[in-house]
């Protein structure tokens, strides 16, 4: 009992942690997660039921569709495989900028920060080029099922890819003015990373099932 | 409370009675699900005094939709399942009941009596005995559910006598497209007509939103889903008339979208009790026989009418066979029911009015009047206009 | 033996916030104390409760005879799906919000939640939401496709133009709920106070920690059958069109993946409070606390599975009704485990019913009642006679008003006095229980008997001769005792918060740490660092041998979060965007709205990471 009471005696209570306020007792992390990731991986779980029910969608109505284009007539395998490989790489500049706020060098995480940022940012002017083309060749939301879901579910994604993106810029940005400091930096810059490789997954899942199996039967 | 009795009796009578002809027994006449009606019946004795107190504040009044007194084999089976679980659930409630009101009277606050009582933290067998129990019941009750579920989606044997019928809901009305045998071709409304001791299979589809087709007496409901069909097989068991109506939130007038279930004898005449009145029912084929023909040319004071039914556009979405102009191939969403012998319907505009002129005039003349937001407009005839023709439809027997 | 009052001779610590709090409605509009959110939201809940009354009551009156037109067609069909909506989004969950912002902090022994700026942003998507769906009356008309918002009948071909407040209140309010979800679940994990382990949280606690999981992965489904919903009606999109292949099952099964789970989300808390209620006036332990906690988690995790349990009419399929209808069955199992637990608390007890223990007590054979005959629908066999019948009707309001409401209650009259340092007069509190019975049973008890005679639910006429007039004449007059017993409640809570007795720190004898701490609580919630060493701390300082456990005060001073104004900009940013997509339909142009919304969310989001705390 007086080790327990030692340690609740000597804890600092005023200790503010990453995000927003402080809390009794550092014993009881979670499986040793602090909050702002705790947060992050329930997030995460949510949006897995969210991309779940939309791509469960996709192929709810996959074949059903009455009118308009095959997918396999508006798909470029080409520029989507090039998207989808900027989209890898910016996974990777993602996992070299939290490693370098572990590192306490913020500047060149800034620089990575801004690379995934642009390469987010082409992989969205990709997917604007893409579904412009899919409408000049005839289609649109309105056109079919496949319309209707291939567009809500990939522009879903896309939203996402932009808010990564305008994260990013937001977290270069803090790091510049200095809002953001070399102690709070790997958790905030980790937190940004875990939604950019969940991005990045559920986009590989929606390439992998919805692009590339199109071709293979 | 006399009511409820007589209908848990009725059931009895029900299990008790053979089953009928060739057919395979169902659940509700094995004699497993007997035994395990009878033990329950034991068990709930101590519960169901305490459900049938409350039901006491129920009426007297007669109750024609009833779901317990079915008139077909999946009506038996719901109705089967039913008994078996009121008695169980009225078991379980009568022990929970029992143990709570005991420990309240009992285990109550002396007063003055300050000590704290023994700060007991549980017990690991109570807890294994009570999620056992449970266990048990639950694996005993869904074994017979699973065999009732695939029993009731049981398609006919496609080389008995089989009456197929496509139903379509409609905004606010049921249409009928008989598919097969002697009444293969005819449409009608509303109102559904079986011959009894048949296997019927009614293909449900809409026409625009979902609604579910619903005769309490018959059975179980089954949606009616826009761009989907689906089957639903039944035998009915006892010529009648039998009351019912859609199930599923459908807009405006989704109270008001009745149906009526006739179920024919197969031979002979047969008087029937349908609210307390007498009806006589014919044989379906002579039903099938009479609907088939065409429509009767009216009599020379009713042909104002007719001349005023074809002048008032009422063609462009109604039917009678044998007048021009009207084609049942025509068919859109909106268009309404056929109206060939609309004089031989009980009700009209889906059972909401009973079937005279002077409804049918108030109908002809205001339909948004009688149903909240009909898909048949207002104002297309005076009142005076609406008079003759419904004097016409009335003479389409 | 100790007593709490030696608490109170703790020199009490000063608190120290970057910026101080504003006073008076700044401070309302700006607050991030957990308590003080939790009272507006509990206040919203209070208010809606009323109106979703109110609007039953006007529905009931409609169907106290046969062939009435008080309310027809899509009128009545307004009220009943505002009714529900409100019910359960604006009036139940909002006081379950309450509840678990109030103590659930208290309860872990915590001073605030984890995000205390994200709490107050889901309050305000919350409150906006509710607003959204209720103006709905004013720009247009009552949204009348059921709470169930069943495509094809939602979709702009039939109108309803009501539909789209209600899918942009919708909207908002999954946001507010999957926020509040994440922030709970990380409160509950993480800040919990030295030697609490997850064993030692009280009940109401786990069960929170339950249902914020139940919100962050069951909102989803239901919030993109919604967006689907949003693009057929606004940009032509054709998920729901027949015409064009789509199916009505995709909706139904969309919004009950989120729907059953939801009605887990109703009854836990309430589950919860009944396991702290009783304990307290048993005056002994919660019964088999860790089955009671098992079976909330299992109750939980097989929601997830079940949902096609209202669909058995649809046609699934007879292997997809047969695999939900086994997986339905299974829940009376764990529910079972917490009814006999409870039992077995009262066993052997010395009780004593004061308002609160009223409330807790008939909650059990009530919430019996809406059971079993929940586990009547969950044979599908029988299910094709009852479903969509007054049978369901009375089975889920057996549940939600036995059950749900009946445990809100409960935790009104128990936690008023720890939120006002003031009693609820005993007498009143009473009347309230009686007449809410009563009513409660008059209502709905006939239900049952409709359903068997064949009465089909959400209908807004019947003919005289089916037999349903007595059934639906008590019914009618059932509600005005529910509404006179709320009503007195209402009455109780005001009258009390000026005229109640003193009711000092623990005025229940209780056993948990919220009764450790002032009443109402201090800003900070404790003066010192609660320890905790079984799953009743409270009660051990209390009886403990060698008196009382000594308890660290805090020497130095505590750090608050300051004020925020940015939660509120940050879901004024949302309801703009939202508000733009709903007027797009009306005006293109005004898509614009939703563009200034964005860039307030954006703005507004620096800020708030960049300001201090
Ligand atoms: C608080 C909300 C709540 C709760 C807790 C429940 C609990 C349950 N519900 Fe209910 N339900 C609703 C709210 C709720 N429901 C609502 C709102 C609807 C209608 C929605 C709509 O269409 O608008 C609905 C509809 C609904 C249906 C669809 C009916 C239809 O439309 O056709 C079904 C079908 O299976 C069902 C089943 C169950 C079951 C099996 C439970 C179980 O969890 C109950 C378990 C409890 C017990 C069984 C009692 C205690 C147990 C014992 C004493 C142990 C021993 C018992 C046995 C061994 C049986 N519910
Ligand atoms: C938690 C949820 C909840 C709660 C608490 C209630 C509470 C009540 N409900 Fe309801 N109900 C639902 C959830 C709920 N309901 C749902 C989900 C549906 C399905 C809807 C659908 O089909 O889409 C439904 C449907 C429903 C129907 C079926 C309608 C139909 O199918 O046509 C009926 C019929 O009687 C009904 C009645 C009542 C009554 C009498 C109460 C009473 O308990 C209410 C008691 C009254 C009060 C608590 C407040 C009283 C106060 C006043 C009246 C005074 C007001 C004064 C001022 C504002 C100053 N409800
Ligand atoms: C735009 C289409 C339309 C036109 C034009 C129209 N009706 Fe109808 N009619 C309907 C529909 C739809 C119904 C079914 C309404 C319901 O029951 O909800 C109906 C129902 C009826 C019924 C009741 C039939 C039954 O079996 O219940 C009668 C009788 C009737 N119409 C007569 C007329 C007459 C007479 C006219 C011309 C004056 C007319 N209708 C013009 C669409 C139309
Ligand atoms: Cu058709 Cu309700
Ligand atoms: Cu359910």
């Amino acid at each position: 009992m007086s080790a327990e009471l030692a340690t609740a005696a000597g804890h600092d209570a005023s200790h503010v942690d990453h995000g927003d306020h402080g809390h009794l007792s550092a014993e009881n992390n979670f499986l040793g997660l602090p909050n702002i990731k705790l947060a992050m991986w329930a997030f995460l779980g949510s949006e897995c039921m969210f991309f779940g029910s939309l791509i469960g969608t996709y192929f709810f109505y996959h074949g059903k569709s009455l009118a308009g284009k095959l997918p396999t007539e508006v798909f470029s395998i080409t520029i989507t495989s090039i998207s989808t490989f900027l989209l890898l790489m910016s996974s990777m500049t993602m996992a070299l900028a939290v490693d370098a706020t572990r590192l306490k060098r913020l500047s060149s995480a800034r620089a990575y920060i801004l690379a995934t940022a642009a390469l987010g940012a082409t992989f969205v002017g990709f997917q604007v080029y893409e579904f412009s083309e899919f409408v000049h060749e005839g289609l649109t939301l309105s056109t079919s099922l496949f319309g209707s879901t291939f567009f809500v579910m990939t522009g879903f994604h896309g939203a996402h890819v932009t808010v990564g993106v305008i994260w990013l810029t937001m977290l270069s940005i803090m790091i510049s003015n200095g809002k953001l400091n070399k102690e709070r930096s790997p958790i905030t810059v980790e937190s940004a990373g875990l939604y950019w490789h969940f991005v990045d997954i559920v986009w590989i899942v929606i390439f992998t099932f919805v692009y590339l199996l199109e071709f293979i039967k | 409370m006399s009511y409820r009795l007589l209908t848990l009796s009725a059931l009895r009578n029900r299990l008790a009675r053979q089953p009928r002809g060739a057919q395979q027994p169902n659940l509700a006449q094995h004699p497993a699900g007997k035994a395990a009606l009878s033990l329950l019946k034991v068990v709930a004795s101590a519960g169901l005094p305490l459900l049938l107190l409350w039901l006491a504040g129920c009426s007297n009044e007669p109750a024609p939709r009833d779901t317990h007194s079915p008139v077909s084999d999946n009506g038996e089976i719901s109705s089967f399942f039913y008994s078996l679980l009121l008695y169980l659930d009225a078991a379980i409630l009568a022990i929970v009941v029992a143990v709570w009101a005991y420990a309240l009277v009992k285990f109550k606050k002396q007063a003055g009596d300050d000590t704290l009582p023994e700060q007991s933290h549980g017990n690991m067998k109570l807890e294994v005995i009570w999620t056992a129990i449970p266990t048990l019941i639950v694996v005993a009750i869904t074994v017979p559910m699973l065999v009732g579920v695939f029993q009731m989606s049981k398609r006919h044997d496609p080389n008995q006598p089989v009456v197929e019928v496509d139903v379509t809901g409609k905004q606010w009305w049921w249409e009928f497209d008989y598919k097969s045998g002697s009444a293969a071709g005819l449409h009608t409304a509303n109102e559904l007509h079986l011959p009894v001791g048949t296997a019927v299979t009614l293909h449900m589809t809409s026409a625009d939103v979902i609604h579910a087709w619903w005769v309490p007496r018959l059975g179980g409901k089954r949606d009616a889903n826009p761009g989907r069909t689906y089957p639903m097989s039944f035998t009915a068991k006892t010529p009648g008339i039998y009351d019912g109506q859609c199930a599923e939130l459908c807009g405006s007038s989704h109270a008001l979208m009745g149906t009526k279930l006739i179920v024919h004898p197969l031979a002979g005449e047969l008087e029937v009790d349908y609210k307390g009145q007498k009806v006589k029912l014919e044989t379906y084929e002579t039903w099938v026989r009479e609907q088939q023909a065409p429509a009767k040319p009216p009599v020379a004071e009713l042909e104002k009418g007719l001349k005023l039914f074809k002048e008032r556009t009422c063609p462009s979405c109604h039917l009678i066979q044998g007048l021009e102009g009207t084609d049942i191939a025509a068919r859109s969403a909106t268009s309404g029911p056929n109206l060939t012998h609309v004089g031989s319907r009980m009700g009209i505009a889906a059972n909401t009015l009973l079937n005279n002129p002077e409804n049918l005039a108030k109908w002809i003349s205001k339909p948004s009047a009688v149903k909240p937001g009909s898909k048949m407009p207002d104002g297309l005839v005076t009142p005076e206009d609406a008079k003759a023709i419904a004097a016409f439809l009335s003479s389409l027997k | 033996m100790a007593s709490v009052a030696d608490f109170a001779q703790a020199q009490a610590p000063v608190y120290h916030q970057e910026r101080p709090a504003k006073s008076g409605l700044v401070d309302w509009l700006t607050t991030v104390d957990h308590k003080k959110i939790g009272i507006l939201y509990g206040s919203a809940g209070l208010f809606w409760l009323l109106i979703g009354g109110l609007e039953a009551l006007l529905f009931r009156l409609q169907l106290a005879k046969p062939d009435q037109d008080l309310f027809i067609g899509t009128q009545y069909n307004g009220l009943v799906t505002m009714h529900a909506t409100t019910m359960v989004f604006l009036a139940v969950m909002p006081m379950i919000a309450g509840f678990s912002n109030y103590f659930v902090p208290l309860m872990i022994g915590a001073r605030d939640v984890a995000f205390p700026r994200l709490n107050a942003f889901s309050w305000y998507t919350f409150l906006f939401g509710s607003l959204v769906i209720n103006a709905s009356v004013v720009f247009a008309h009552f949204p009348a496709g059921g709470w169930t918002g069943y495509a094809p009948l939602s979709t702009r071909a039939y109108g309803n133009d009501g539909m789209d407040f209600w899918w942009a209140g919708l909207v908002l309010l999954a946001i507010s709920s999957m926020v509040a979800g994440v922030n709970f679940v990380v409160t509950i994990l993480n800040m919990r106070a030295p030697g609490m382990t997850l064993m030692r949280v009280p009940v109401l606690a786990w069960m929170m920690l339950v249902i914020q999981f139940l919100l962050a992965f069951s909102f989803p489904p239901v919030a993109v059958g919604l967006i689907f919903l949003a693009f057929d009606r606004t940009f032509g999109s054709v998920f729901y069109e027949a015409a064009m292949g789509g199916d009505p099952h995709l909706w139904q099964h969309l919004f009950w993946l989120f729907g059953h789970p939801e009605v887990y989300v109703l009854i836990l808390p309430s589950m919860g409070i009944v396991s702290e209620v009783l304990p307290v006036f048993a005056r002994r332990p919660l019964f088999g606390q860790h089955a009671v906690i098992f079976s909330g988690v299992f109750i939980g995790f097989v929601g997830f599975g079940v949902w096609g349990h209202h669909m058995f009419t649809a046609g699934m399929g007879p292997i997809a009704d047969a695999v939900f209808a086994a997986t339905t069955a299974v829940i009376a199992i764990p529910t079972g485990v917490k009814i006999f637990n409870w039992l077995g608390t009262l066993w052997g007890g010395k009780l004593t019913f004061p308002v609160p223990m009223l409330f807790a007590i008939s909650f059990i054979p009530m919430f019996t009642i809406g059971g079993l005959s929940g586990v009547m629908h969950a044979n599908a066999p029988l299910d094709l006679q009852q479903h969509d019948s007054y049978f369901v009707v009375a089975h889920f309001h057996y549940v939600l008003v036995g059950g749900a409401l009946q445990g809100l209650f409960s935790g009104i009259y128990f936690y008023f006095p720890k939120m006002t340092g003031k009693m609820m007069s005993e007498g009143l509190g009473k009347a309230h229980f009686w007449l809410f019975l009563i009513g409660m049973n008059l209502t709905f008890w006939p239900m049952h008997d409709l359903g068997n005679r064949g009465m089909p639910r959400r209908i807004y006429t019947y003919p005289a001769d089916a037999g349903w007039n007595f059934d639906n004449l008590l019914g009618t007059a059932g509600v005005f005792f529910m509404a006179a017993g709320t009503l007195l409640m209402v009455y109780n809570i005001f009258n009390s918060m000026k005229n109640g007795k003193d009711s000092g720190r623990d005025p229940w004898d209780a056993n948990t740490l919220e009764w450790m701490t002032d009443s109402p609580p201090p800003a900070h919630n404790f003066d010192f660092t609660p320890v905790v060493f079984s799953e009743r701390p409270l009660f051990d300082h209390k009886h403990s041998e060698d008196l009382a456990i000594p308890v660290p005060h805090e020497a130095e001073q505590i750090h608050m979060p300051s004020y925020s104004w940015k939660p509120l900009v940050v879901a004024s940013g949302a309801l703009l965007v939202i508000i733009g997509l709903l007027l797009f339909h009306v005006a293109p142009m005004l898509w614009l709205i939703s563009v200034a919304g964005a860039l307030t969310v954006v703005v507004g989001i620096y800020q708030w990471v960049t300001e201090p705390v």
